[in-house]
């Protein structure tokens, strides 16, 4: 969990991390995950220079490429204060767990990444520490479960959370994952490098998600719901996969109020 | 070669240092406590265990029935034996194991076991057994029906029952016939694991640990073949507790 | 025993076209895996406990040439010799030399993966001796003349039609299958009369004491029990870190192996033996030998990285809980330790180079670290590991990495340098694949993603980044 404790006051304007993949392949979550934290009243900066946090290469093993990349990430969020906020809890932990060990000999960016880190969230965290699992209601009509992605849960520590906020929306009828805590196979380039493998880890997710029968999987990370939509499309299912944070952000534009919250 | 000190010089080596460092005392470990904070620990699991005495035997007889012995409370010595006299009766033993521990003295176990016709193999305990006694009685071991034992201890959190190794022959008697009965006294039950590994390190602390220690708490099983678990494979097959009221 | 560390591609893939093996190897998840989750969930101080056992193990190995020694010299004190071995084969030639000595015809074993280090009960067996594994999983995989597949359950991957045709000589396809029961009762038998005419046993250790030169042993079948009690010669072996310091850590290090490994609050036996038997004894040991194995551990322990595998404790919780593990099977690794402990501790002690795909296998899912009874930050040394595969070996010969591969996370780097170079490439990526996609996804993508499509429809990259359209949502908004 992030240093901030719950004495701290509700923030009211973050910056956003969008993490490349997300800013690149999936805007759509970006996009919710503004509308998100605009509804709790929270003004949202976007930092136009940003790119990765350096976790692709990191996890490699290509130090030497992910230093600069991860040198660049840092020189730019400490010029804002303020919370920082990722709908990943991948990049939220290279940040906060891994910047350490990648920059192991320069002690003076390690201690700079770690102030950086002490304010950067994943977003269910924010939202959950600061706001509460029931500060987002509205609807959103139909079957859903959820899938605890691996770093989110492991790393950053978030585990019922966001299955509390699902359930906090009227019309969504939740039934828990059978493993839901199982890795779904993605692990980054793990996926491409060893397909097999991955595929099937995949397979064994895939079909407790059928056994499951909702029409939609909930997860918090980008990386994953690809792995999952990418297999069940495969399979000629009709299942979605949504990131939370659209799920969130349907459920926001379906209720009683909207906009802003004050 | 690898000699003592080389061996070890290199992990020191190993370590970044040139010299063996003694270790600082930290508390997870209990290298650190003296003879006295030893004997302090085993008092108390001592006292506790006799304080509490009946609440440990109700505790030991539902564990234990867990962990799969077949358990069964004795009112009296006449009870005890007469309960290991059916079980001879059961499993038609014709050759019977005993160690040397007092309990089985305490219930006449011996009288039991012959008037069912069983032969009872007792060891001979004059000590410095030559290996021709030693492979006789292997041999009576690993054809005796059954095998009596008392206890030294007790562990009511697992169901546990403690042995230590007895003159003659002990630790065969538990483990090489198919079926083993364990009587059990009042006041002879620990809390734990805790209470147990206090007693001890205090015997050895005063130099007087036993030469082995077997915790036994049930029937040997296996899950080896399709993770399926099997009662019953290179030790008993059946393991029976007595537990023996306060007299 | 030789490293097959090479042979992890393709060794995976078989066991993943295994339907049979994919099957068996699901028990590691529902038996073990389950279980541990249990047993932890009913122990209140579990963390405690874990925190415990971690400082327990750290200390330990802090002061390790410390405590080798006073294990040493417990041990000798009570009657016992320690041999210290450098590598696997001058503990097996001391062995055997001992065993000839000792005119010993009979070896039983009971479960040691340091034996399988060894190629012990190979070796002996070549020599003359009657060496039999006792252990049901080892005694299993020893008639189908394989390497153990788990650290608790060597023969998990073996089917029951597979072991009644190891063990029962008239049986064949198509006869009916025993059961568990049935099998199980068959091998009883079948050791009973060796356990008899055993005269050396060679076990491994759980727990070495130092204290008191005390070994404790972790069984539920008997075997461990036989072999400590039956021949007149016992030999422990143990790899040099297998010691903590005191009696009474026992009752932490005892309740977290256990139910890590199997989800048991206590296995079956527990057996603690201080040297040979006493005089008063008509029955056990007349000689105790402790050898001690370094066999490249010494690596372990000279990298600070990769020190903290040191403290494993061997309970196969990590194996359990692996998704990947549990696809590709425990010969995949190649050598004695399969699963996450495999993947960081095999690399070191067999050669890097040949056994790069062992840390690159993971999706680096945490569990591992999360199941661990001592809290080994195995993650942390799967990175490690290939961060010296890729670029950070000082040994060229392990830098395994291709020109293709660095090229391509150069390439990544200098795109992740610039907003509008990330921008381009985006655009230029999503222009180039938008013939290939339907409905937004696609089937099929070039190298070095290619892999992906195999299996998976891949998502076609945005015409628009979240920086345009923030910018043209706050545009529109005022």
């Amino acid at each position: 969990m992030s240093e901030n404790t719950s004495t701290t006051p509700r923030p009211d304007r973050v910056t956003l991390f969008a993490s490349c993949m997300v800013d690149q392949l999936a805007p759509d979550v970006g996009e919710s995950t503004v509308e998100v934290l605009e509804y709790l009243g929270v003004m949202v900066d976007f930092l136009d220079d940003q790119t990765c946090c350096g976790q692709p290469a990191f996890n490699s093993g290509f130090r030497s490429e992910a230093y600069p990349v991860a040198e660049r990430f840092v020189d730019l969020f400490e010029k804002v204060n303020g919370p920082i906020v990722v709908p990943s809890g991948s990049c939220a932990a290279m940040v906060r767990n891994y910047y350490g060990d990648l920059f192991r000999g320069n002690a003076e960016l390690a201690d700079r990444a770690k102030r950086v880190g002490d304010r950067l969230f994943e977003l269910t965290e924010f939202v959950s520490q600061f706001f509460g699992t029931d500060a987002i209601s509205g609807s959103r009509v139909g079957t859903a479960t959820y899938h605890k992605c691996c770093h989110l849960l492991r790393e950053i520590g978030v585990d019922e959370q966001p299955i509390e906020m699902l359930t906090n929306i009227d019309g969504l009828e939740f039934s828990p994952l059978e493993r839901a805590d199982v890795c779904c196979g993605f692990g980054g380039a793990f996926s491409v490098k060893m397909p097999d493998i991955s595929s099937a880890i995949l397979d064994e997710k895939l079909d407790f998600i059928e056994a499951n029968g909702s029409s939609t999987v909930v997860a918090a990370d980008t990386g994953c719901v690809y792995q999952m939509q990418g297999g069940l499309r495969r399979r000629g299912s009709g299942v979605q996969v949504v990131h939370i944070a659209q799920v969130l952000a349907e459920s926001i534009k379906n209720s009683d109020s909207p906009e802003v919250k004050r | 070669m690898a000699d003592r000190a080389t061996f070890i010089a290199g992990v020191t080596a190993g370590l970044g240092r040139t010299e063996v460092l003694l270790p600082s005392s930290i508390t997870e470990t209990a290298s650190f406590e003296d003879a006295s904070a030893a004997k302090a620990k085993a008092d108390k699991a001592a006292t506790d265990a006799s304080e509490r005495s009946n609440e440990l035997a109700d505790q030991m007889a539902e564990e234990a029935t867990k962990a799969g012995w077949k358990v069964h409370r004795a009112s009296n010595s006449e009870d005890a034996a007469s309960y290991v006299a059916s079980i001879c009766v059961q499993k038609k033993a014709t050759s019977v194991l005993r160690s040397n521990h007092d309990a089985l003295d305490q219930i006449g176990v011996d009288a039991a076991v012959t008037n069912t016709g069983a032969t009872l193999e007792k060891t001979e305990h004059s000590g410095d057994y030559s290996q021709d006694q030693i492979e006789v009685s292997k041999s009576k071991a690993f054809s005796a029906d059954i095998g009596i034992t008392g206890v030294d201890y007790a562990i009511a959190e697992t169901g546990t029952v403690v042995l230590h190794p007895r003159s003659g022959l002990s630790r065969l008697v538990s483990l090489a016939p198919p079926t083993h009965i364990a009587v059990l006294r009042s006041g002879e039950v620990l809390d734990s694991l805790d209470e147990l590994f206090a007693m001890e390190r205090n015997d050895f602390m005063s130099g007087e640990l036993a030469g082995s220690m077997n915790l036994i708490s049930g029937p040997s099983k296996t899950a080896d073949i399709e993770g399926t678990t099997v009662t019953g494979i290179h030790g008993p097959l059946e393991v029976h507790l007595v537990i023996l009221a306060d007299s | 025993m030789k490293p097959l560390t090479v042979n992890f591609r393709s060794k995976a893939a078989m066991t993943l076209a295994d339907a049979q093996i994919q099957q068996s190897i699901e028990h590691v998840y529902t038996g073990f895996y389950k279980g541990r989750l249990t047993a932890a969930g009913d122990t209140p101080d579990w963390e405690d406990l874990r925190t415990k056992g971690k400082a327990i193990k750290d200390h330990t190995i802090a002061h390790l040439d410390y405590y080798l020694g006073l294990l040493a010299d417990n041990v000798e004190k009570n009657g016992g010799s320690v041999f210290f071995a450098d590598d696997a084969e001058e503990a097996r030639r001391h062995i055997i030399d001992l065993a000839h000595k000792r005119k010993i015809k009979t070896v039983i074993k009971s479960k040691s993966m340091v034996s399988e280090e060894m190629g012990l009960a190979e070796a002996m067996n070549d020599e003359g001796f009657e060496t039999v594994e006792t252990d049901l999983g080892e005694y299993i995989i020893q008639l189908a003349n394989e390497t153990p597949y788990h650290l608790i359950a060597p023969a998990v991957h073996k089917s029951r039609a597979d072991v009644a045709k190891l063990l029962d000589d008239d049986y064949k396809d198509g006869d009916r299958v025993p059961d568990a029961t049935e099998l199980t009762m068959m091998a009883r038998e079948k050791l009973r009369g060796v356990f008899e005419r055993a005269d050396m046993s060679v076990t491994g250790v759980n727990f070495a004491v130092a204290e008191s030169g005390s070994i404790a042993l972790v069984t539920n079948e008997g075997n461990g029990r036989m072999s400590t009690t039956v021949p007149r010669v016992h030999v422990a072996v143990m790899g040099m870190e297998k010691i903590i310091p005191s009696i009474q850590d026992l009752s932490t290090m005892l309740r977290i192996l256990i139910r890590s490994a199997t989800g048991q609050r206590i296995s079956t036996y527990v057996t603690m033996v201080n040297g040979k038997r006493r005089p008063e004894e008509e029955e056990g040991p007349e000689e105790f030998h402790l050898v001690i194995l370094n066999n490249g551990r010494q690596k372990l322990l000279e990298d600070p990285q990769m020190r903290e595998s040191l403290n494993c404790i061997r309970c196969g919780a990590c194996l359990n809980a692996c998704p990947v593990y549990r696809k590709v099977g425990g010969h995949a690794y190649g050598w004695v330790y399969p699963g996450p402990i495999g993947a960081i501790v095999t690399p070191v002690l067999t050669g890097l180079k040949d056994a790069d795909n062992l840390p690159a296998a993971s999706s680096l899912c945490g569990a591992c670290h999360d199941v661990c009874p001592v809290k080994i930050n195995i993650p942390r040394m799967l990175l490690e590991l290939r961060y010296r595969t890729a670029e950070g070996s000082t040994d060229k010969d392990e830098r395994t990495s291709s020109a293709t591969e660095r090229g391509i996370w150069k390439a990544w780097r200098m795109g992740m340098m610039g907003r509008r170079r990330f921008d381009i490439g985006s655009r230029i990526a999503s222009i180039a694949l938008k013939p290939l996609s339907r409905n937004g996804w696609l089937t099929k993508v070039p190298p070095p993603i290619s892999g992906w499509t195999s299996t998976r429809d891949f998502p076609a990259i945005s015409m628009s980044s979240l920086k345009s359209r923030l910018r043209k949502r706050n545009e529109g908004s005022k």
